[in-house]
């Protein structure tokens, strides 16, 4: 039986402090000012790869990849690390759709020529990429989509449509579940397919969302062209790797780092917001909650590092991944309500999305100009991803076979 | 007891709900986002036509005299529809503390009823949260030739469309509530959008003249603290109205969407959801009484009921208005479907004079 160890390796910290004077080096100030005045969840595709590019001149900005495709070779440990700092510091995050999904599938279960294609451009930062899933008719119920590719000789003809198809509008390619095989079950004739995104016959729209941000978009696809050597793997696998997809980085989902950075923006809001001279940090109404949100979130880092050590787990290592991600999202919304509750009236005020667009208010304190919008699109983190009914309906079904 | 309307609540309420769904599509108040001061000066027309802004001014000052229920049978249907116009601070507060003032006015609840003018109340300061018992560092004084009002405002609600502000200053000993036209000189207003719409500014009051005095000192407070909590009630209605769309959009929603080949509302786990909304939209609703029946008592009764009232309902609206979100998916986080107004609507009044540990904190002081 193994024995427990609660003490962090060492040589870790002497890890943590290489990186984080690393970042400290390479992280412009604009980047950091920008993602400070972010006011949505995920830095902004042009910041995503700004900061790409950047971490690639050392050779980190795919550290979790196999070292042949440009990893680190990095301990699940020092990753962790390594993402806790850059976070910290308001470094922008990356371009999530490569570096986390679409570019383990290719390294995985591509043919040569797209990892040579693709792998070093997502390394490098090149360009931005979508991921063309959900459709209107199919968000939790995916397995049923409706885009078809049909194919002639060596080309796909793509028809159908995609929505919540994030960054669309700013991306140069997707990678989209396709169906390719009308006459099997619903899973069994779908396809994974690489699609450029200025090809003819592609129309994308941007949906403006509750909080005046408008990243995600539909995508159109009418007789849109593509090369049958885009498919990745096998016709008719698409669904087992998009379940290979999901299932690959089971932490990131816990969004501990935003949560961890949040919880301090949130303390430092409670230190500058007073009530009748008494800062909101020793009100008692407020010290409450935010207690409880850090009980929550010192929980849910020690759930992320049981799973990042391998504990054996008795139940099933998927429904693991669902709890990582329900307490995640909850506190992802707990944390920014609590900033938005804080300001009082203040939350009312809608600023622009866009800094550039937003006036001097020397009245208000820097932070009210984007804590509320991050409340209100803070509702999706139990949306996207399979939604919070769906994760549960995981864990009944894996952890108790129900 | 009797909780049914009255006859001329329940025309008020017909005609209430007839005119707003017809006027108030989303697409029209997505529109109004376009205009300078968010003011649809057709509807507030017909508003005055309708009675609605004559509703709170008693009959011997030419109005309505209506009662605090019947503003609550129209605050409901407002916040169905997710009005988001001056109602409140026109047509509730404005009227409680000017028909309550000695001081002559020109007339200007006449002009309030018919359309013509709109009054916002200017009380919140810089630096300052949920504040409405210590003193102002606004400033009003007697230059020898009339009184001037000197101080800096913020989030004055409405005061963008507004034709007058009632302004508070003084100092703990001092207190008064000044009426002053919105484009006197010295007045610089700094507007921006809220979250439904609606408009607010910022205003500093730079030696205004011609300001009346409406109250000072215990009168005046009085007058601005049971404004207030009229002004709480009529929220909580828009509130309640607003919660109640939320249901009827999502069960509408879990009817038609189909995911797995069935309609959404087949899934017990979005029944419950379901109904869990339906118990909290009820409450809110039961408490939102208990508040109109104390609203006539004595201010001790009156603004613990408020109290209790308003934290119950906001704690309703978290239930209702998030969730109604999570059951569209997707499509509940765009600006294209009706619940996310509906959120946005919710959140504003919930955080208008005070949120819930505002009222815990005047609750755990009586
Ligand atoms: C901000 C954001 C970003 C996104 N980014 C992307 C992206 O980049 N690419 C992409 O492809 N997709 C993306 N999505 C789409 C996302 O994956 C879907 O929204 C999600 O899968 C839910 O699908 P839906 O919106 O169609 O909701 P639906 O599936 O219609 O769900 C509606 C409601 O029904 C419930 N429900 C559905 N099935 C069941 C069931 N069996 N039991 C109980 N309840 C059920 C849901 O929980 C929800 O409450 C994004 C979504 C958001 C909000």
């Amino acid at each position: 039986m193994a024995i427990m160890n609660f003490e962090l390796d060492p040589a870790l910290e002497a890890f943590r402090q290489e990186v984080r004077a690393a970042i400290d080096a390479d992280l412009t100030l604009e980047l950091k000012a920008g993602m400070q005045a972010y006011a949505g969840s995920q830095a902004e595709p042009d910041d995503a790869l700004t900061w790409m590019r950047i971490l690639n001149k050392r050779g980190w900005s795919v550290p979790h990849w196999p070292i042949e495709y440009g990893g680190t070779g990095w301990s699940a440990m020092q990753l962790y690390i390594f993402n806790e700092e850059c976070c910290n510091a308001w470094a922008p995050d990356t371009c999530w759709g490569e570096t986390q999904m679409c570019g383990p599938v290719i390294y995985t279960f591509g043919s040569d020529y797209l990892k040579e294609k693709f792998l070093p451009a997502f390394r490098r930062g090149d360009y931005y990429l979508a991921q063309g899933f959900s459709e209107p008719g199919n968000g939790s119920d995916l397995a049923r989509l409706r885009t078809a590719a049909r194919r002639e000789g060596n080309i796909y003809i793509v028809n159908g449509q995609k929505i919540w198809t994030s960054s669309a509008y700013a991306s140069k390619w997707g990678f989209f579940l396709v169906r390719t095989d009308p006459n099997v079950k619903s899973q069994a004739g779908i396809s994974f397919l690489m699609i450029k995104l200025d090809t003819p016959g592609i129309t994308i729209r941007r949906i403006p969302q509750l909080n005046g941000e408008a990243d995600l978009c539909e995508v159109f696809l009418d007789n849109v062209v593509v090369p049958a050597e885009n498919l990745i793997g096998e016709e008719g696998k698409g669904w087992t790797y998009a379940k290979f997809l999901l299932d690959h980085e089971r932490t990131t989902s816990s969004f501990i780092f935003f949560n961890k950075r949040e919880l301090a923006r949130a303390k430092m809001i409670a230190q500058n917001e007073a009530q009748d001279g008494e800062p909101l940090i020793r009100n008692p109404h407020f010290r409450s909650r935010l207690l409880r949100i850090e009980a929550e979130l010192t929980a849910l880092e020690w759930s992320v590092l049981r799973e990042l050590s391998h504990e054996d787990f008795k139940y099933d290592a998927t429904a693991a991944a669902s709890t990582l991600k329900i307490a995640g999202s909850r506190l992802q919304q707990s944390i920014n309500e609590l900033q938005m509750d804080m300001l009082g009236a203040k939350a009312m005020r809608a600023f622009p999305f866009d800094p550039a667009d937003r006036e001097d208010a020397p009245l208000w304190p820097g932070y009210a100009e984007t804590a509320t919008s991050r409340a209100l699109v803070m509702r999706a983190a139990t949306i996207y991803g399979g939604t919070l009914q769906i994760q549960k309906g995981i864990i009944a079904k894996l952890a108790f076979d129900l | 007891m009797d909780f049914n309307l009255s006859d001329l609540q329940r025309m008020l309420l017909d005609t209430a709900e007839r005119y707003l769904a017809e006027r108030f599509t989303l697409e029209h108040r997505r529109a109004l986002r376009d205009t300078a001061d968010g003011l649809d000066t057709e509807a507030w027309s017909t508003f005055a036509e309708l009675g609605w802004l004559a509703l709170a001014i008693p009959e011997a000052q030419g109005g309505l005299g209506g009662t605090m229920a019947d503003i609550a049978v129209l605050g409901a249907a407002l916040g169905y529809r997710c009005v988001a116009l001056p109602f409140t601070s026109s047509a509730v507060i404005a009227p409680m503390i000017l028909a309550e003032s000695d001081a002559p006015q020109g007339g200007l609840l006449q002009a309030i009823a018919e359309g013509i003018s709109r009054v916002a109340l200017a009380h919140d300061e810089p630096d300052e949260r949920y504040n409405y018992s210590a003193g102002r560092r606004t400033m009003l004084t007697d230059s020898g030739s009339g009184w001037t009002v000197t101080g800096q405002k913020m989030l004055v609600l409405d005061a963008p469309s507004a034709t007058h502000l009632i302004v508070s200053a003084g100092g703990d000993d001092d207190f008064t509530l000044t009426l002053v036209p919105a484009d006197a000189e010295g007045i610089s207003s700094s507007p921006y959008p809220l979250l439904n719409g609606a408009r607010a500014a910022d205003i500093v009051l730079d030696e205004v003249a011609g300001g009346i005095p409406l109250a000072r000192g215990r009168k005046a407070r009085t007058l601005l603290a049971n404004a207030l909590d009229y002004g709480r009630i009529a929220d909580a209605a828009q509130m309640v109205g607003s919660m109640e769309a939320d249901l009827a959009l999502c069960s509408a929603y879990l009817k038609e969407r189909q995911q797995f080949g069935q309609p959404i509302g087949k899934f017990q786990a979005l029944q419950h959801i379901m109904a869990d909304m339906f118990v909290a939209t009820h409450q809110a609703r039961s408490i939102l009484y208990s508040a109109i029946a104390a609203a006539e008592a004595d201010e001790a009764t009156r603004s613990r009921a408020v109290s209790l009232a308003r934290i119950n309902i906001a704690e309703a609206h978290q239930i209702v208005a998030r969730q109604a979100i999570q059951l569209h998916g997707g499509y509940g986080i765009t600006d294209e479907y009706e619940v996310s107004h509906h959120y946005r609507h919710q959140i504003v009044l919930e955080k208008l004079y005070g949120d819930v540990d505002f009222h815990e904190r005047r609750l755990a002081a009586d």
